[in-house]
């Protein structure tokens, strides 16, 4: 009876004469299961397609039963208004693959928790993540979780449950795992081959070490099931690292607990599995709710349970990776009793897999890079032991001059000792202490800013190797370092647009005469609709900026003691009054005058155009200045904007884009559009020639601002210490005639060097450079009040 | 003509001041007292220059006379003006003047905040001179061996209107200061905010975390004296989280973003 009514209505409703009546009998069986209030809403549903396309009212049929799974029938109308406009939009098949896809696609947004990306959570996760680390590890996303110790990857969204919440949750705890592992040194795992857990191994499956490729790579290699192995070692220290992140965040670890829980609801039947799969996937399980499902035979229950009480032990606060790697192979010879080929079972979400290799491989790049990183900043704040002649013997390094407190003919003078001895704390927390360095039996403190990368090579090596020190003190002893003086090159040029500048060696602790050559070159305005649409796009902020200018220029304030005013100073009547009773003779300063503060600023932007801001940060660069320049008109303050490049010391070259006088008009405005990147660095003589320029003008504050990507560098040997030396020198020219110097730089490792460079507070970083546009007004506005 | 002075035994401290030493600061301090020479205290905000100087008034036993700095600031606010009473002029020593009369410690807080004017003042008093010559009475005030002149201010500051001069900054005895080290800030937190000690290290291993994201745009990281907050609003009852976020993250930055991150670190650690 209800097969018929549910019938002929269908019939009613979608009349076509071609139409078998086999092509709706199966929607006709399932609308009959529906209760009746779901039916009716389905039928108006119908009444709104039919009419717009046949073949989108049968996708709709087809995809009924797995749009109510995820649906209220109230929401049926939304999901189908949904899909026509979208049929409309963008035709059928899109349409289909839209209601095909109606959990990910419509039923999650619909409840308004829809699954989570990478780039909706990567702004909150990635400060996150520094803040947790104290160092920088990048963010980004790959098919599952994991980590090369440089980048922590992971996945590109996460759908897995409802509430969006917890979506977020799971990529936050994904993170904090990873960041555990890190730090509970996962990969620094790595024992000689003599050790007896290898040498044991290699008799039991009779494999020989081999050191082809990561050491976990090489460890897992020596059991017949490498996967199997490295499952086991993931998941003893996965047990390790989950303690680890409760100790350190509890709070989170309780958060967790419930979707860790859901999780394991999530995971697959253990009844479908078999053998050491079996096995795997209960201990997973286990790790996740410590429950377990399906049914288990008195043998498997057994092996798992041993396998549990195994993990368990990997909870101590003593627990270490070697541990880890010794229970991985008592569990894999327990394992090994069930027959099976094993397969790796899908991985604990927030777990991820290992990579080893790509660790190995970033590892060595990070190393390599921190070495150097730290020989160099570490060798620029030793005391110079004593400075080296010009005519330095050919043997370089190892020349260095012996030093007064050791009479070391190798050259290295650290005190022999334990390695860490070296290094010494006064607390035995490894956070944020003054942190000492032994040489010489002289106990120098490290500067703050080497603190990060301390941090990070300690995670990385667990300690700071000696020959890290040794390299540094020889470095600063020999106080030279490679590099053949450059050519000398005559040319004059009596050009007024050309300026030689002399450039400052520190080998030799006095100025290169004449070295450089500075041509001062026009930049031809350029139309186009850069910036218009730089103006379009940050119109927000614009206007929030102007705003905020505004209030600088507007400060206002009353001067009290004037000699004529508006208003009476009362202060100042009672005092002279006072005064004239004390018989002193009065002031004749009695009003009060209303101030509008005189902004007595001239700025000099200078622009970075070398070749390396090419693509996205030169448009960054052009787009802050947009907003700059915007910002400034409103206020008033006197600036100018200089590009600058050039290769080799003859052609250096400074681009005019706005001279301090010139007012901000369409020709700046092309010119700002026609920055391009050129060549090299060589900062030395445009700052010389700025502060100049800088001196000469009448301002009571002068501010020298620039806006870099990177190091000083040039073609020639202007690079490395004496490019900064060079850059640090004609800014203390700069300081000394009354110049403020300041730079903005969106460079990395900026820390080691800028600092130096400018001074400690001299300087600002930007860790994005899509913030340097929106960030660049307010950094001036925040150096000018 | 009358001359009045502040009531100076007000500004003596009596009960023992909690302050832990971070090093060798209280020597120094204690050393350049003794030869009369005035002292610098530099560091971030919040991380205990004013309650080192209450310490170190109350070790010397000497009354501390506190000023804070403002850019309205006029020489007559330190050094003193006549005031009229009773149809009688009389002169009312500045808390500079009343300092250096009776030996006390005067401490500058935030001297960069004061005009540059008004710091010259201190100039003569704070070399081998001082003297503090007060232009309206005439006097010339030498101080006494027990006077102490010190001042504080900030450098993280990124302002150049906001640097102290090189003639004011050469006469001190120069003390940097920063936030303490891990264990010593957790003591601090709890014995200032009266919580656990647990929850103490909690709180500083926020701060360490929020102190990492200066390169983020974070001005400054979370100060000494903001944790104590917290953990003081924590004591009283106050659920924890809620209480970081009231204190510490809310109060550091506006950002979305960082205010986002901040939560989700005060969530794991708490």
């Amino acid at each position: 009876m209800n097969l018929i009514t549910v019938k002929e209505r269908l019939h009613q409703l979608i009349s076509l004469e071609s139409l078998h009546s086999w092509d709706i009998d199966e929607h006709v069986d399932f609308l009959t299961t529906l209760p009746e209030e779901t039916r009716e809403v389905v039928y108006e549903q119908i009444m709104a397609i039919w009419p717009v396309s046949y073949a989108l009212c049968f996708a709709f049929l087809d995809q009924l039963p797995k749009g109510l799974t995820c649906l209220h029938h109230r929401q049926l109308s939304a999901w189908v208004n949904a899909t026509l406009d979208i049929y409309e939009q963008s035709g059928l098949q899109v349409a289909n693959r839209f209601l095909a896809a109606v959990e990910t696609s419509f039923a999650g947004k619909q409840n308004g928790e829809p699954g989570l990306t990478f780039d909706q959570v990567k702004g909150r996760l990635q400060p996150y993540l520094t803040g947790l680390a104290g160092y920088e590890i990048t963010l980004a996303h790959n098919e599952v979780s994991y980590t090369n110790t440089t980048t922590i990857y992971l996945p590109a969204n996460v759908s897995k449950f409802s509430k969006s919440e917890d979506n977020f949750l799971l990529y936050k705890l994904s993170v904090s795992m990873q960041w555990a592992f890190l730090s509970c040194g996962l990969f620094r795992l790595q024992t000689p081959p003599e050790d007896q857990l290898i040498i044991a191994l290699g008799n039991k499956y009779e494999h020989k070490w081999s050191n082809q490729q990561a050491w976990l790579q090489n460890f897992f290699a020596m059991f017949p099931l490498p996967s199997l192995a490295a499952d086991l070692f993931l998941l003893a220290e996965t047990v390790r690292a989950t303690t680890f992140l409760k100790n350190e965040l509890p709070g989170l670890d309780r958060d967790a607990e419930e979707i860790r829980q859901q999780l394991q609801k999530l995971r697959p039947d253990c009844s479908t599995l078999t053998g050491q799969e079996k096995i795997m996937e209960g201990l997973k399980q286990w790790i996740l709710a410590d429950t377990v499902n399906g049914g288990w035979a008195t043998r498997e229950e057994q092996i798992r349970k041993r396998a549990e009480q195994g993990l368990s032990t990997q909870k101590s606060p003593d627990a270490s990776p070697y541990g880890s790697a010794q229970l991985a192979a008592n569990l894999y010879a327990d394992l090994t009793l069930l027959p099976g080929e094993y397969q790796s079972t899908m991985p604990i979400s927030y777990v991820g897999i290992l990579k080893p290799g790509e660790a190995e491989q970033a590892g060595q790049q990070r190393r390599e890079k921190n070495r150097t990183h730290f020989i160099n900043a570490l060798a620029a704040i030793l005391p110079k032991r004593s400075k080296i002649k010009e005519e330095a013997p050919a043997e370089g390094l190892a020349a260095s001059p012996p030093s007064p407190l050791t009479e070391s003919d190798e050259g290295t003078i650290i005190q022999p000792g334990r390695e860490d001895e070296s290094l010494r704390q006064p607390q035995s927390d490894n956070n944020q202490t003054q942190t000492y360095i032994t040489i010489n039996d002289e106990q120098l403190p490290l500067p703050e800013s080497l603190q990060p990368l301390l941090r990070e090579i300690r995670n990385d090596l667990g300690h700071i190797p000696q020959q890290y020190i040794s390299s540094a003190n020889q470095r600063a002893g020999s106080g030279i370092s490679t590099g053949a003086s450059p050519e000398p090159e005559e040319e004059t040029n009596s050009n007024p647009n050309v300026n030689n500048y002399d450039e400052w060696d520190f080998r030799r602790n006095g100025f290169r005469k004449n070295w450089c050559t500075l041509l001062q070159k026009e930049l031809q305005p350029v139309k186009g609709t850069f910036i218009a649409e730089t103006m379009l796009k940050y119109r927000g902020q614009l206007r929030r900026l102007r705003h905020q200018f505004e209030m600088m220029r507007s400060q206002q304030r009353f001067v009290k003691r004037q000699r004529d005013g508006d208003d009476i100073d009362l202060d100042a009547v009672i005092e002279a009054h006072s005064d004239l009773l004390a018989g002193h003779p009065p002031s004749e300063r009695l009003y009060i005058r209303l101030l509008r503060d005189q902004r007595n600023i001239n700025a000099v932007f200078m622009v970075d155009m070398s070749s390396s801001t090419e693509g996205w940060i030169s448009t960054a660069i052009k787009e802050a200045l947009v907003l700059l320049c915007e910002s400034l008109a409103v206020l008033g303050d006197r600036y100018a904007i200089y590009g600058f490049s050039g290769m080799r010391r003859s052609r250096g070259e400074l681009y005019h884009i706005k001279h301090l006088d010139e007012p901000y008009n369409d020709t700046v405005r092309g010119r700002i559009t026609a920055i391009t990147p050129k060549d090299y660095t060589r900062m030395g003589p445009p700052i010389r020639h700025l502060t100049n320029l800088l001196a000469e003008s009448d301002a009571k504050i002068k501010l020298l601002i620039t806006l870099s990507d990177g190091k000083p560098e040039d073609y020639d040997d202007y690079k490395g210490d004496y490019a900064i030396e060079d850059t640090r020198h004609a800014l203390l020219e700069a300081k000394n005639s009354g110049i403020h110097p300041f730079c903005i730089t969106v460079d990395r490792k900026a820390h080691d060097y800028i600092a130096h460079m400018y001074g400690d507070v001299n300087y600002i970083f930007i860790d994005d450079i899509k913030k340097l546009p929106y960030r660049m007004p307010q950094i001036y506005r925040n150096l000018t009040t | 003509m009358t001359t009045r002075t502040e009531k100076i035994s007000e500004h003596r401290i009596h009960t023992e001041p909690f302050y832990l030493p971070q090093g060798n600061e209280l020597t120094i301090a204690r050393t350049a007292f003794q030869n009369k020479l005035p002292i610098l205290l530099k560091g971030p905000t919040g991380c205990g220059k004013t309650r080192f100087m209450q310490y170190l008034a109350w070790d010397l036993k000497r009354p501390l006379v506190t000023i804070s700095c403002h850019d309205d600031l006029s020489t007559s606010d330190l050094v003193g003006r006549y005031l009229i009473k009773n149809g009688e002029a009389i002169w009312m020593d500045g808390p500079l003047t009343s300092a250096v009369r009776t030996g006390a410690i005067c401490y500058l807080d935030e001297i960069v905040e004061a005009r540059k004017d008004t710091t010259v003042v201190i100039h003569p008093l704070a070399d081998d001179r001082r003297e503090l010559p007060i232009e309206k009475t005439g006097e010339l005030l030498t101080a006494p061996a027990e006077f102490m002149l010190a001042i504080s201010y900030n450098p993280g500051y990124q302002s150049v209107l906001k640097d102290l001069k090189q003639s004011t900054r050469q006469r001190f005895v120069s003390m940097g200061f920063t936030y303490p080290p891990p264990a010593l800030e957790a003591e601090i937190v709890s014995r200032e905010a009266a919580i656990e000690q647990k929850t103490a290290a909690a709180l500083v291993k926020l701060a360490i975390m929020t102190r990492s994201l200066m390169d983020a745009g974070l001005q400054e990281g979370a100060s000494t004296r903001l944790l104590i907050h917290a953990g003081i609003l924590i004591a009283a009852g106050i659920p924890t989280r809620v209480a970081c976020r009231a204190t510490i993250t809310e109060t550091l930055t506006d950002d979305h973003e960082l205010l986002a991150a901040m939560d989700e670190m005060v969530s794991s650690i708490f």
